[in-house]
């Protein structure tokens, strides 16, 4: 009877979890579809990205040359300021400061920007589903939700097209339920075809200052010693670690990548007693959180679409152990 | 700027406008800062009163602001009597009707409680987590926006920061930062914590 009983359970419970499980499986399938129509379509649009305090509108233009895809984003409102990222560099126009600032194109990110694999860790920190969504921009879409299980992450609800794949409209969630950051199409184009010349700067830069970064060395995937991934927020591991010049930064910086598999955070150490990009404390840009403190000569600052706290918690303990063996990661 | 302008402007919102005028209108933005502005202005309007669960004001109230700007108050119009109006003129006339609404109904929002302007998900019943657990054990800070804006020299640097960091975005994360570092001066505020925990 007892066994009875517990096939019986066993079965209701498989009954219950079944479409959750297909539910998980079908809006990574979506999100898979997403990243690939975002990295191999060409298109052509325009959208308004809202934040709690803004709205901006931008063009986006992304071609793929070659295998290679090659985009520019450009403010409508205001400022006027681009970005480009050829194959080779990522050109950030700032016509209102008259500085063009040049990051090395790296594409490493791939490595970290897959979606979170199946397994008890990812679900322990992300559930996800989709549903059925009404039109967008006169499409049928689904509804992706990706739903943070901590106060470590965001949420985020994305409307993809069911034909193209591409996402018509996307919300960035914190923890309370409450939207961060919003961009929603009110025209995209998929092309077959888009000239060379759409995804090259308007901006006229002659006489601006360009300030150029570098990257020294390759990619170490190696955790620096003195630094234990197990105290930095759940589902966090440092991925990669390199030496760069940052465009603006008086001295070359370490970078350390930290991912969940599906968020990443940046932090950057400098050596030596100026300051960081901000007095100590935290920087909000758009949905992307900074926080900067410093100790023993160096400054950390932690950067990523992530909330506060996580960036907070990872700049604090990194500081604590700068503190502790303070030569421990400057090499 | 012109009228036919804000009609095509007001038409590209609405997903209305010809592909054959889109072009013409996008690279005029991209050329004249004013009608940038006004784009941007009449976006933010749009998703003000699109925001899921956000302020709306009932049909009858738009209606009343419109007839107020018509010097009409007393006599509010109904859909029949714009019948003889061009659709370009209904058009303009529900823009600003509209954008005074919805400024009132922001400084309302402002001076009461903030709605509830959530999607509806919110962070997930928690499950058993592995051994790893967060850095000491944190109040939850809500950070305080001081709404200063960084020094030029700042937000220069700290755009490197973020352009350095886009690279190990993912796609959508990556021109959400983008979008971020592109916004004007005002979206890029400092913020103080209660406390710093550096110790």
């Amino acid at each position: 009877m007892k066994r009875l009983v517990c096939l019986v359970a066993a079965g209701l419970l498989a009954a219950v979890s079944l479409p959750v499980l297909a539910s998980q499986e079908e809006a990574r399938e979506w999100l898979d579809r997403m990243t690939e129509a975002l990295a191999s379509s060409n298109y052509d649009g325009l959208f308004t990205h809202t934040t709690r305090h803004h709205a901006e509108t931008m063009r986006i233009v992304h071609r793929v040359e070659n295998g290679h895809s090659v985009e520019r984003l450009v403010s409508l409102d205001g400022s006027g300021r681009e970005i480009v990222r050829t194959r080779e560099q990522v050109h950030c126009y700032l016509p209102d400061r008259r500085v063009v600032l040049v990051e090395p194109r790296t594409d490493l990110g791939a490595l970290f920007t897959a979606l979170p694999a199946s397994g008890p860790e990812t679900d322990s920190m992300y559930q996800m589903s989709v549903s059925e969504g009404r039109r967008v921009l006169g499409q049928p879409v689904r509804i992706v939700d990706v739903v943070p299980r901590d106060r470590f992450r965001y949420g985020y609800r994305l409307w993809i097209a069911e034909e193209t794949a591409m996402p018509l409209r996307s919300v960035v969630i914190d923890g309370r339920g409450r939207p961060v950051e919003q961009t929603q199409f009110t025209k995209l184009e998929v092309l077959e075809h888009i000239p060379a010349k759409e995804t090259e700067a308007s901006v006229d830069a002659t006489g601006f200052q360009w300030i150029r970064g570098s990257v020294a060395g390759g990619l170490r995937l190696a955790l620096p010693e003195g630094l234990r991934s197990a105290k930095f927020p759940h589902g966090f591991h440092l991925v990669g670690v390199r030496q760069q010049a940052i465009p603006g930064s008086p001295l070359p910086v370490q970078h350390l990548i930290f991912s969940d598999g599906f968020v990443a955070v940046s932090v950057f150490i400098e050596h030596g007693h100026g300051r960081g990009p901000t007095p100590p404390g935290g920087l909000r840009v758009g949905s992307a959180n900074a926080y900067t403190a410093s100790a023993e000569g160096r400054v950390v600052t932690a950067v990523g679409e992530v909330p506060e706290a996580t960036v907070r918690d990872i700049a604090a303990y990194l500081v604590k152990t700068q503190q502790s063996a303070p030569a421990a990661t400057g090499k | 700027m012109t009228d036919q302008i804000k009609e095509q402007i007001s038409a590209l919102l609405d997903g209305e406008l010809p592909a054959d005028q889109l072009g013409l209108l996008v690279r005029r933005m991209e050329r004249d800062e004013g009608l940038r502005r006004t784009f941007g202005r009449y976006a933010l309007v749009g998703e003000t009163l699109r925001a899921p669960n956000g302020p709306l004001a009932s049909a009858g109230f738009a209606c009343r602001v419109i007839s107020a700007l018509d010097g009409d108050p007393e006599k509010p119009k109904s859909a029949g009597r714009t019948t003889g109006s061009s659709a370009g003129s209904r058009r303009m006339r529900w823009l600003v009707g509209t954008g005074v609404a919805a400024s009132v109904l922001m400084a309302a929002a402002m001076v009461m409680n903030p709605v509830n302007d959530s999607p509806a998900i919110v962070a997930s019943a928690p499950v058993a987590v592995p051994s790893v657990v967060a850095v000491s054990p944190q109040p939850d800070l809500e950070p305080r926006f001081s709404g200063v804006s960084p020094t030029p020299e700042e937000s220069q640097r700290m755009a490197g920061y973020l352009v350095a960091h886009s690279e190990f975005a993912t796609p959508i994360g990556r021109r959400n930062v983008w979008s971020g570092v592109l916004a004007d001066e005002p979206e890029m505020s400092l913020a103080s914590y209660e406390s710093i925990e550096a110790d």
